[in-house]
């Protein structure tokens, strides 16, 4: 054997010590095996079959079939789909504004900073609980203010009432994450290269066509990842909904992380096999739309190059 | 050597006999879950029945711990699934599951002479009573004497205002700022529900109703609509709080009697749970005027002398205990006259257990009683609210529309209809 091959074999030999990586890695990988992976795969198990107590019944895609005929269901999907696709949208854009806004160092920024990030520090517990107070319809600053302005009429119950409740619900976790997606996006501008800023101004580049032909752009990673991000946090929304409304008026602030906990827990039944249908099902559903919306990003980004 | 080591055997199996049954006697320990932790005459009630029995079995320790009950039927789901739950634990009548899925003892050897028939009845499953049902509780219409006679209104002898007069009542109120019934349904599946079902209930009988409930009768039978109808009526009139969707039920107690104050308010009749604790913990002013009178009268009623009345809170045992004769005797220091009496003193709600009202010695209890037997006096009783008959869909699409939106206001009758329909 060349005696070079020799010292690559031995090196090679050398430079994997699996038995260590074994060490390093296995507390993890039991932990995510126990806590993440077998619920998973048991969960899927579980949508297959009647779970009860003392016996699982195999049922075939019986739990599937009863889910599509499920109205209650379809409602939660629709609300989550609603929660999901508009909530990212006004939690970044807001977000973009206030950072832009700090970046330029508006008088009183570091104030705004704190004021701004303040409600991401909150539980939603704490949130749920102090909406609720805003919202009421007697005394919430939100109908006071109206009756104030001589909008009286406009006053409205509005956790209370169908057409308002899902909104109401949405601008709360806007106005809760805002915060969150304001700080990251600071942090994003304030690394920006220097030189490629200096060479827009160098070409009298304007406030408005930096911020479109070279911020934007140079932030859009950072942007793309808080959207995807913030559309998973609403996907999977349950303590908002349940410390407010548990999904009342008539099913309109129902998600389907509420729905799966009603089913398990609340309906008259030790059956899991359907509560899991649901997981299952949206699980797929969470999973197929962030691998989407990564495909269709890394796609832009390579047409952009 | 092998002598010596019999020895030391014989002296260890000796040691065990000896301490064995006397190890055995205080391991005896059962565990117990209860609702009732914001309930203080409840949890009194309880705490000094498990000091009366450890002291008469002095082998026997309850291991109590209190909770809310939404955090408690959770934790016991996932108990009594892993078998982990506790020998004693709270349940009400209507969790079926527990008896479909064997989780309850077979409480046949209970000494059932000292609880009432009906109380037995709501907790038997295919012949066998598996709860202690030691709550029981009527829907009851509360109001404020005072306010009642400032508007100018008189409640009849027989306590029922007739229609037009409660939509009367209604009006009044509403004309000198004042809301007419305090009720919320922000955290409780059923109390917008009670207008519901106690108007039907009235409407329809016993017999009819109970098909109703079952899904025997159509929800859009003629007097299911025009009952429906009439109690629209009534709440475009205001009958409602306009924070009725977000009202929490302590919250609804409080608007009643103290902040704003309302003229009327249905509720369960264990309002004195709550509405009895002192003013500083959510009770009702000292020298509140608190009067009781009946559902009004429904138009065209077949049967307005027809009420709800429910078990509430009970223990059961755990089937899968290894201290079930001991879970019995517990369960049978509370059947007694004189534990109904003590309740009744006590908590100031009605019970499962047999008392006697009339030997009661509390004064305030005393009172509260004799208003409701009035109340009750002539009833004829449907057991069990809907959320208790019903399951599965029907009970969800119920507490959504009947609870919720219909009294809210928020969808007609014609959809609540329709919703109820296909709900089944």
């Amino acid at each position: 054997m060349p005696v070079g091959q020799q010292q690559t074999s031995g090196a090679s030999v050398c430079s994997t010590p699996w038995g260590t990586i074994g060490v390093f890695l296995l507390p993890s990988l039991l932990i995510y095996a126990a806590f993440t992976a077998y619920p998973a795969v048991r969960t899927i198990w579980n949508s297959f079959h009647k779970v009860l107590p003392r016996a699982d019944e195999a049922v075939g895609l019986a739990n599937y079939a009863e889910l599509m005929r499920d109205d209650i269901f379809w409602r939660s999907v629709r609300n989550t789909i609603t929660w999901a696709c508009t909530s990212p949208l006004i939690e970044v854009s807001i977000a973009l504004l206030l950072a832009l806004a700090l970046y330029a160092k508006v008088p009183g920024a570091r104030f705004f900073r704190i004021a701004w990030f303040t409600p991401v520090l909150m539980s939603y517990v704490v949130v749920g609980i102090l909406w609720l107070w805003i919202y009421n319809f007697d005394w919430g600053p939100v109908n006071v203010a109206l009756r104030a302005l001589g909008l009286a009429s406009w006053a409205k119950a509005w956790l209370g009432d169908p057409k308002t409740a899902l909104p109401s619900l949405i601008f709360v976790t806007s106005w809760m994450w805002v915060g969150f997606n304001m700080v990251v996006l600071l942090a994003a501008l304030h690394s920006l290269p220097r030189e490629v800023l200096e060479a827009a101004e160098l070409d009298n580049c304007g406030w408005g066509g930096k911020l479109v032909y070279v911020i934007l752009p140079l932030l859009r990673a950072t942007l793309l990842n808080l959207v995807v991000l913030s559309f998973i946090g609403k996907m999977k929304i349950f303590d908002l909904v349940w410390i407010t409304t548990k999904g009342n008026p008539l099913w309109a602030t129902e998600t389907v992380s509420t729905y799966v906990y009603k089913r398990a827990f609340e309906w008259t039944t030790f059956d899991l096999g359907y509560p899991s249908t649901i997981a299952a099902l949206w699980f797929v559903i969470v999973l197929a739309a962030v691998l989407a919306l990564t495909w269709l990003f890394r796609l832009r980004e390579k047409l952009e190059y | 050597m092998p002598s010596q080591k019999l020895t030391l055997i014989a002296i260890a199996g000796l040691a065990a006999c000896v301490a064995g049954p006397a190890e055995a006697q205080q391991s005896k320990e059962l565990t117990f879950w209860s609702h009732w932790a914001a309930e203080m005459p409840k949890r009194t009630f309880v705490e000094e029945a498990i000091k009366q029995f450890e002291a008469k079995n002095p082998g026997i320790k309850i291991k109590q711990t209190w909770y809310e009950k939404t955090a408690l039927y959770a934790g016991l789901k996932t108990a009594l699934r892993a078998g982990q739950a506790p020998d004693i634990f709270y349940a009400e009548p209507d969790q079926v599951e527990y008896m479909e899925n064997g989780f309850l003892l077979d409480l046949s050897d209970l000494n059932w002479s000292a609880v009432e028939p009906w109380a037995k009845e709501a907790w038997s499953y295919k012949g066998k009573p598996y709860g202690l049902p030691l709550e029981a509780w009527t829907v009851e219409l509360y109001y404020n004497k005072k306010v009642m006679a400032e508007l100018g209104i008189a409640v009849p002898a027989n306590l029922q205002l007739a229609p037009d007069a409660f939509l009367d009542m209604i009006k009044k109120a509403k004309a000198k700022g004042i809301t007419p019934m305090a009720l919320g349904v922000g955290d409780r599946p059923y109390p917008g529900a009670h207008l519901v079902h106690e108007a039907l209930l009235k409407k329809l009988g016993l017999e009819d109703y109970g098909a109703l409930m079952r899904g025997k009768l159509a929800w859009s039978d003629p007097r299911v609509v025009e009952t429906l109808k009439w109690l629209a009526g009534l709440t475009e009139a205001g009958l409602l709080p306009t924070t009725f969707t977000t009202l929490k039920l302590a919250e609804a107690h409080i608007y009643f009697h103290t902040n704003p104050g309302a003229l009327t308010f249905l509720n369960g009749s264990w309002y004195t749970s709550r509405a009895f604790n002192p003013p500083d913990k959510g009770g009702q002013p000292k020298d509140f005027p608190l009067g009781i009178m009946k559902f009004p009268s429904v138009p065209g009623a077949v049967c307005n002398e027809c009420r709800s009345i429910a078990i509430g809170g009970s223990y059961v045992g755990n089937a899968a205990t290894k201290h079930a004769k001991e879970v019995l005797a517990f369960f049978n220091s509370f059947a007694s006259f004189e534990m109904g009496n003590r309740w009744l003193d006590n908590v100031q709600v009605q019970t499962g257990i047999k008392s006697d009202p009339a030997k009661l010695t509390g004064p305030q209890a005393a009172d509260y009683f004799k208003m409701i037997a009035t109340t009750n006096a002539g009833a004829k009783y449907y057991f069990g609210i809907p959320i208790q008959v019903m399951t599965g869909k029907p009970k969800e699409v119920f507490i959504q529309v009947m609870n919720n939106a219909f009294p809210a206001g928020t969808i007609s009758v014609e959809d609540a209809v329709k919703q109820m329909t296909a709900a089944y």
